[in-house]
């Protein structure tokens, strides 16, 4: 692996991944736009609007990351939150979505390519979306109400 | 390495309906629907795409210089391609010539996007199918088993090569993903002496690797003969169409500017057309299952999905553009483009090639094409002027075309005195392929499905007839879960569902 994907001496990573105008599918987003403004100390904090293989080149050189990303499931309420780890996704390593390689897909890669510059620690804190398809910078009301709370999550776990 | 699985046992199905879905390794959530008559022979197939809804609407009324940002928006994959040709879009809507150095560096930065997503649908979403077969067990067919196969360091070196495609769009389009550079009659931003030599170094070192994928996949690929017989497999993947790409003056393949030129099934130019003239050569047909249209050559008309001169059916994407040009202005691509031509030749094939799988030939030969061009842009020192934006009229109506590495793309914009958006219509390259994919599907399913035998690697043969396309669906990034790989519906012939089989 190469110099092209060095990022900054910072340790810890948050990153919100998602379409910031397809409405839940952005929750990702609003949430790394709102942990911006409060300028954390010694947390980077990036939004990521494509998602595999360009989360592989950001996550390099950090120990430990979050990544906020939106969840569509069967049986999950709207705003709904998930705290999971790599292995929960064990099940679609092999799987679809974008141009061919999704978040845990590159992951896996990461790990057979370049172990060592791999985070020790990636969580993922899923929200559940109720709409992904209509073109919108809006959430939806259940989805937005649940921000204060899936932030106020995310930094007791950074601290 | 042991040798790559082509085919796995089947097993006899006495179901009607059999449904992909989702689609494996493919970007968007579309699914493919498998109806099978009595005999258990496959009566129709179908390819579906979900709908994204409201995009139209939400451009009217905004001002037209925020649609290169807003429209990246629609994709994940490939942003830039959006960029351009909604950049191009308003260079007409604006009535600005771009400088030439403008011209440059938004050239440079699309051979960047070209090395990026070529690699990226090669050795992520083609190699699983030629490195490991289209049998192997589906847990092992994706990129991880690819790495398996050939080893870390060749992986190490197409994430490598792939992050210089980005980052030459991340240098000149301000942002690697979703970039802002783009202006009417120019761009935004100019690069440094040290940017240039930096990109100069990188494009030497994908030029090499261009070089090796085409080593790679002459040796694994053309030097099988199993390959070879799936992708000259005319039952199952080969479709007369016309074809559509942009050619320079010379009628040279080019992905950032030029005339799109139409050929027929035995080669022949029947349109050459410019942006502003799309609207009399293409025309789109709905059908009621599918929300995305179907465009086809207005004057042959819409025959449904059959193939042949009366059918005004075409492919675009890297098929489509090496059927309509006559080479390529670097000397590496133009070499492969020559090897090309000869092998079907000596196959008996006389003008285009409509093997459906030779895509992935094409596709190749476009990633050497790229990496030259990108190579000869980032030499050229002129290209750290300052001239970077021409003068700009009132805004009224323009259309911006490039090719997409999925096909060409069209953005066609109208505007108010205000420069606000009154109207937008864009045909996107999947869009542009839909007919085609369908009826390769169709196609595909029907050679491959007998007697109610199917099986997994059978049935990713069907997706291979599509998969080879590049669709990109829904034009959105993607919930965290994604989708699962793959599931199979099986319906009785009232369209009820008996049973769901999943792989995972």
């Amino acid at each position: 692996m190469t110099d092209t994907m060095n990022r900054s001496g910072r340790r810890t990573l948050v990153v919100g991944v998602g379409n910031p105008i397809l409405s839940d599918d952005g929750a990702g987003i609003h949430i790394a736009r709102a942990l911006k403004d409060m300028g954390l100390q010694g947390v980077d904090v990036e939004e990521l609007p494509a998602s595999g293989l360009e989360l592989l080149d950001m996550v390099l050189d950090y120990d430990r990351v979050i990544i906020v990303d939106a969840i569509v499931t069967a049986k999950g309420a709207p705003g709904e939150l998930r705290v999971m780890e790599e292995d929960d996704f064990e099940n679609t390593v092999h799987g679809a979505s974008p141009h061919g390689i999704n978040i845990a897909t590159a992951l896996a890669l990461g790990r057979q390519l370049a172990a060592e510059r791999m985070p020790s620690d990636i969580r993922f804190f899923a929200i559940e979306a109720a709409d992904v398809v209509n073109v919108s910078e809006k959430l939806t009301p259940a989805v937005a109400a649940a921000m204060p709370s899936i932030i106020e999550k995310i930094l007791a776990e950074l601290q | 390495m042991s040798g790559p699985i082509i085919n796995d046992e089947t097993t006899k199905t006495t179901e009607k309906k059999i449904t992909i879905d989702p689609i494996t390794r493919l970007e968007g959530h579309g699914k493919i629907e498998i109806f099978l008559n009595e005999q258990g022979n496959v009566a129709r197939a179908y390819w579906q795409v979900p709908e994204l809804r409201g995009f139209e609407r939400f451009c009217i009324g905004r001002h037209v210089q925020e649609l290169p940002v807003l429209t990246n928006r629609l994709c994940g994959v490939c942003p830039a391609a959006h960029h351009i040709a909604s950049t191009k879009a308003l260079d007409a809507v604006f009535d600005a010539e771009p400088t030439e150095t403008a011209k440059k560096l938004r050239e440079l930065f699309y051979m960047g996007q070209y090395t990026h997503s070529h690699i990226a649908h090669f050795y992520a979403l083609a190699a699983p199918d030629f490195v490991l077969g289209p049998s192997a067990p589906s847990n092992k067919r994706n990129v991880l088993g690819v790495v398996d196969a050939v080893g870390v360091e060749i992986g190490g070196e197409v994430i490598k090569h792939r992050s210089y495609g980005q980052k030459v769009q991340e240098i000149v389009g301000g942002r690697a993903t979703h970039p802002c550079f783009g202006l009417p009659g120019g761009v935004s931003k100019q690069i440094s002496e040290e940017e240039r030599a930096q990109m100069e170094e990188m494009a030497k070192s994908c030029v090499e690797f261009g070089k090796f994928t085409v080593k790679l996949f002459h040796d694994v690929v053309l030097g099988n003969q199993d390959y070879l017989n799936l992708i000259l497999n005319q039952d199952a993947y080969y479709l007369e169409t016309y074809n559509m790409g942009m050619v320079d003056k010379d009628n040279k393949s080019n992905f950032y500017d030029g005339d799109i030129r139409v050929v027929n099934q035995v080669g022949e130019e029947v349109a050459k057309f410019k942006p502003s003239e799309y609207l009399d050569v293409i025309a789109e047909h709905v059908e009621p299952w599918s929300y995305m249209k179907f465009p086809h050559l207005k004057k042959v008309g819409w025959k449904g999905f059959v193939t042949g001169p009366s059918s005004g059916i075409y492919r675009v994407g890297p098929l489509g553009r090496i059927n309509v040009c006559e080479g390529y202005t670097t000397p590496l691509a133009q070499a492969e483009y020559e090897v090309l031509a000869k092998t079907v030749k000596d196959l008996g094939v006389t003008g285009p090639v409509h093997h459906t799988l030779a895509f992935h030939w094409a596709r190749v030969i476009e990633l050497q094409y790229a990496t030259e061009r990108m190579l000869e842009l980032a030499s050229d020192k002129s290209i750290t002027s300052d001239d970077i934006r021409g003068p700009f009229k009132e805004p009224t109506e323009g259309v911006g075309i490039c090719e997409a590495p999925r096909g060409t793309l069209i953005h066609h914009y109208t505007s108010d005195k205000d420069g606000l958006c009154t109207s937008i219509n864009m045909i996107v390259a999947t869009t542009n392929n839909n007919a085609a994919i369908n009826a390769s599907v169709n196609q595909a399913a029907q050679a491959l499905i007998k007697d109610g035998q199917v099986s997994q690697g059978l049935l990713n043969k069907v997706e291979m007839a599509f998969r080879c396309y590049d669709p990109c669906n829904s034009c959105g990034t993607h919930a965290l879960n994604g989708s699962p790989a793959l599931e199979i519906t099986v319906r009785r012939a009232d369209g009820s569902t008996l049973k769901t089989l999943r792989n995972f």
